[in-house]
């Protein structure tokens, strides 16, 4: 079994695209034995438009939990590749990688769509577990990526409730100045740059000068 | 092919032209020439044979007339002898002397003299004007006294040199002397002297009708004339010249012909030579100029020969010329070159090398048939005909040929020409849209088969794959069993057998596909399900150049059959066999056959041979295996399908390799439901067709 996802992410879901009912309805079955939630669509279209209104305006909230996208290449109407660019498009692979599923005369299409992002592509008949593990390793990758957007919002979050003098102070004690000095930079006392030295330590939410340097230097300057 | 094209080059001196007609020039020039020459010298020749031949006239004459001088004169000389004896007193001497002078006309007188040269007695011719009248004899007898004194000396005749007596009215005549001695015992006693006229001497030396033709005249040494005689005056060309010798003087004598010098026209021999030397020279000159335009002909011609040559050269159209008898007389160099054959190969051939063996025989038919229409007419063409050549390689292709019949210089209908156009390249062009439009044909109607086959493995996909899925999910579930367990289990198994049942409709599908096409059976005539296909047969042979032979019983069999699906198994054993012929076999032996034979009440049998390597038996085994071919490009699914097709339709399909009765080949063999007699079709009820239902 593939390692459990945070929890904290919420319940992740797998999105179904394929014309085929019953294909559709067998695969949503198969994931529910693996404890996985999905939700199915029967044409590129009906997908899309779930997505514009669950998006909602905020596209940087979206998804709110780990996803995935199972997508037949060959559909009615818009093809799963045509629907694959629209998605990398609208920027949402890297927090909903794409599976395809490929008839036998579809490989290289799916090759291709490989190259421009796509996570991945299975052809049918397909051995349904190790589909099964594939999408579990999408879910992986797309949970990494939303923690990755978190920790961002926070960081920013953080930084935001900082003063000017307190801004200042921090960049100083990021590159490693002791008090007295930072005081002799600024005009101000010691005594100053200490109180605002623990403000921001309280703010940023860390114990050390350690910690803050790692934190911001994930973070863009 | 330029080596035989030579052999037929006109034969154009392969000479300079300038070196040619120099020489030719020279030629002409000598001969000229030495015409000239020769003509001019028997013209010459001729002119003086003739002047020779007048001379030695002239010269004969003046022989004769110098001797008959001498002899008149020795006469005279004699008689006046005879008159000495007389006494010059006496009559008997005067008489005498008078019959001399009457006797001889050129006498003038004759006289007597004494011893001491006194004149005693004289007497003149009476036929003369007295000589002595103008000048006396006395002044004038001094050559006489000279000649008198020789005689007594010598006792004996003599001559006095001439002399010129002058005659009243200026006039006058050169005359001569004879003195005889009159001498009797030892004593002189005086001399007779005759004088005689030069002029009349001459007037009687010749003939009458000599004396017209010729002058003569007595002339001294210095060529001063003395005396002449003759009708006219010698031209002086004609010349000769006689002494006579007479005692004590000598005269010369010359005779001068009136001829003038030889003329050439009026002389009949060398106006003779010369006419025939002009006629000749004209002639000649005729033949020079015909030489000349001859030439000029020639080189014309040689020019016109060669241009004709350059051209039927660099024409791609091939040229064939044949006589009456059907023998190749001409081949150009573009024939050969279509067909592969040298031009010896082909001259004089009546079978040319280039008919296909198998249709050499129809060729021939074709070919006798054209030279029996005698009248050109009726057999020319000029629309032309197409028919089929064969290079030397074995290979065949069609020709278009336009014929005309061949005249000679004379107009008389002498042979055949042919234009012969490849339009093998034209026929490959219209032949690949053909089978363009045939595999078109084909693919539609394959599309049928295909078709099922693609639906069928997409509709039985679904249902399988979802079965599939339940059945792994289940498996998912009792390896980790909870309380939903149970009733997720149902739910799959639920799936399951609602899928399996979908699966058996689509194969119950299948099944009513085939009844649909059942129910397209019709009742056929073999023939026309053979009219449908082989064109399509023939157009693929015609290509590797297979025959095609087709044969139906009789009467003409009738099937029950999907006509739709029988074609397509026809059309595609017929192609296995063109193509298993295509490598390899001599194009002779590449024969497809198609026989349709009722065996049967009920069946009737297609074969489908061929003459290829044939099939082993390992091969065999797998031949009507799906997925199985020996071709590149092949599915494999024709023979499994033609089999499928042929035993929907209640019939069996075999095959035998080599073929029955032979060494090679392979022969398909399949059956189909015998049409019933019309009869009992008509007794039948309606549904008899359903009894094919497999």
């Amino acid at each position: 079994m593939s390692p459990t996802l945070d929890p904290t992410l919420g319940l992740p879901v797998v999105y179904l695209v394929d014309d085929e009912d019953v294909v559709r309805d067998a695969l949503a079955w198969l994931l529910r034995s693996r404890r996985l939630l999905s939700e199915g669509f029967g044409s590129a279209e009906a997908f899309w438009q779930h997505l514009v209104t669950r998006r909602g305006g905020d596209a940087a909230a979206w998804p709110g939990a780990p996803v995935c996208a199972v997508l037949d290449v060959r559909m009615p109407g818009t093809s799963g590749i045509e629907l694959f660019e629209r998605l990398a498009e609208a920027g949402l692979l890297p927090a909903m990688p794409v599976i395809f599923l490929t008839g036998h005369g579809d490989v290289p299409t799916a090759v291709s769509a490989v190259k421009r992002g796509a996570f991945d592509f299975v052809e049918k008949p397909f051995s349904n577990n190790s589909l099964v593990d594939r999408i579990e390793e999408a879910l992986q990758r797309s949970a990494a990526e939303l923690t990755r957007r978190r920790e961002q919002r926070t960081r920013a979050r953080r930084l935001a409730e900082l003063t000017e003098r307190e801004l200042e102070v921090m960049r100083l004690v990021v590159e490693g100045h002791p008090n007295k000095r930072i005081a002799d930079e600024l005009g101000i006392s010691v005594r100053t740059v200490e109180v605002h030295r623990a403000r921001v330590f309280d703010k940023m939410e860390v114990k050390s000068a350690v910690e803050l340097a790692n934190l911001l230097r994930d973070a863009p300057a | 092919m330029p080596a035989a094209a030579s052999k037929h080059r006109p034969a154009v001196a392969a000479l300079p032209a300038m070196p040619r007609v120099r020489r030719r020039l020279l030629l002409w020039s000598a001969m000229f020439l030495l015409l000239l020459v020769a003509l001019t010298l028997l013209v010459v020749l001729t002119v003086r044979h003739e002047a020779g031949r007048a001379q030695d006239q002239v010269d004969a004459l003046a022989a004769e007339a110098s001797a008959q001088l001498r002899s008149a004169l020795l006469g005279v000389q004699q008689q006046l002898q005879a008159l000495t004896a007389q006494l010059p007193d006496s009559a008997g001497w005067r008489s005498g002397a008078l019959e001399l002078l009457r006797r001889h006309r050129a006498l003038l007188r004759i006289e007597r003299r004494d011893a001491a040269w006194g004149a005693v007695q004289s007497i003149d011719s009476p036929a003369a004007p007295p000589l002595f009248a103008a000048l006396g004899r006395r002044e004038l007898d001094l050559d006489a006294a000279a000649a008198c004194a020789t005689a007594r000396r010598t006792s004996s005749p003599v001559f006095s040199r001439s002399y010129f007596v002058p005659e009243a009215g200026g006039a006058g005549q050169e005359v001569i002397d004879l003195c005889l001695p009159l001498q009797s015992a030892g004593r002189d006693e005086g001399f007779q002297v005759a004088t005689l006229s030069l002029q009349r001497l001459l007037a009687e030396a010749l003939p009458a009708d000599q004396q017209r033709r010729h002058e003569l005249s007595f002339v001294e040494g210095d060529g001063a004339r003395l005396a002449r005689s003759g009708a006219r005056r010698g031209m002086g060309v004609y010349r000769a010249d006689s002494l006579v010798d007479l005692p004590g003087a000598t005269l010369r004598l010359r005779v001068d012909s009136v001829a003038g010098p030889p003329s050439l026209i009026p002389n009949l021999a060398t106006a003779l030579v010369l006419g025939l030397s002009v006629a000749l020279f004209a002639l000649v000159l005729l033949l020079a100029r015909d030489v000349g335009r001859r030439a000029r002909a020639e080189a014309a011609l040689a020019e016109a020969l060669t241009f004709r040559k350059a051209m039927e050269d660099s024409l791609i159209t091939g040229l064939r010329a044949r006589d009456l008898q059907g023998r190749i007389t001409y081949v150009n160099p573009a024939f050969c070159a279509m067909v592969g054959f040298a031009a010896d190969e082909l001259l004089g051939r009546t079978a040319p090398p280039y008919w296909p063996p198998e249709l050499a025989a129809q060729y021939g038919d074709r070919q006798a048939a054209r030279l029996a229409a005698r009248r050109p007419e009726d057999a020319s063409s000029r629309e032309g005909f197409e028919t089929l050549f064969m290079r030397k390689s074995g290979e065949r292709f069609a020709v278009m040929i336009y014929e005309a019949p061949l005249l000679d210089g004379q107009g008389r209908h002498t042979g055949w020409m042919s234009a012969v156009l490849d339009v093998s390249a034209q026929r490959r062009v219209e032949e690949l849209s053909r089978q363009q439009q045939e595999r078109l044909q084909a693919t539609a109607r394959l599309a049928t088969i295909g078709e099922m086959a693609s639906l069928l493995s997409h509709e039985l996909n679904q249902p399988l794959a979802a079965i599939a899925s339940y059945a792994s999910g289940s498996l998912n579930l009792m390896a980790q069993p909870d309380d939903a367990t149970p009733a997720m289990l149902h739910e799959a198994l639920q799936r399951i057998a609602e899928q399996a049942e979908r699966a058996g409709r689509v194969i119950k599908s299948v099944h009513d596909f085939v009844r649909r096409r059942e129910q397209l059976r019709e009742t056929i005539g073999v023939d026309l399900l053979l009219e449908a296909v082989l064109p399509l047969v023939r157009l693929q042979a015609r290509k590797t150049g297979t025959a095609v032979e087709v044969e139906l019983g009789q009467p003409v069999p009738r099937v029950v059959c999907d006509r739709t699906m029988v074609e397509q198994v026809l059309l595609n054993l017929a192609r296995n066999a063109i193509q298993a012929m295509e490598q390899g076999s001599d194009p002779a032996a590449r024969v497809l056959r198609i026989r349709v034979r009722q065996t049967h009440e009920r069946w009737v049998t297609f074969y489908v041979a061929d003459a290829g390597p044939g099939i082993d038996r390992e091969l065999g085994a797998r031949l009507f295996t799906p997925f199985f071919t020996t071709r590149r490009e092949g599915m494999g699914l024709g023979l499994s399908l033609c089999r499928t097709v042929v035993e929907q339709h209640g019939g069996a399909m075999d095959f035998d390799s080599p073929v029955p009765g032979t060494r090679r080949g392979t022969e398909f063999r399949f059956t189909l439901p015998a049409a019933r007699p019309a009869r009992a079709d008509a007794d039948a009820p309606p549904l008899t067709q359903a009894t094919n239902v497999t």
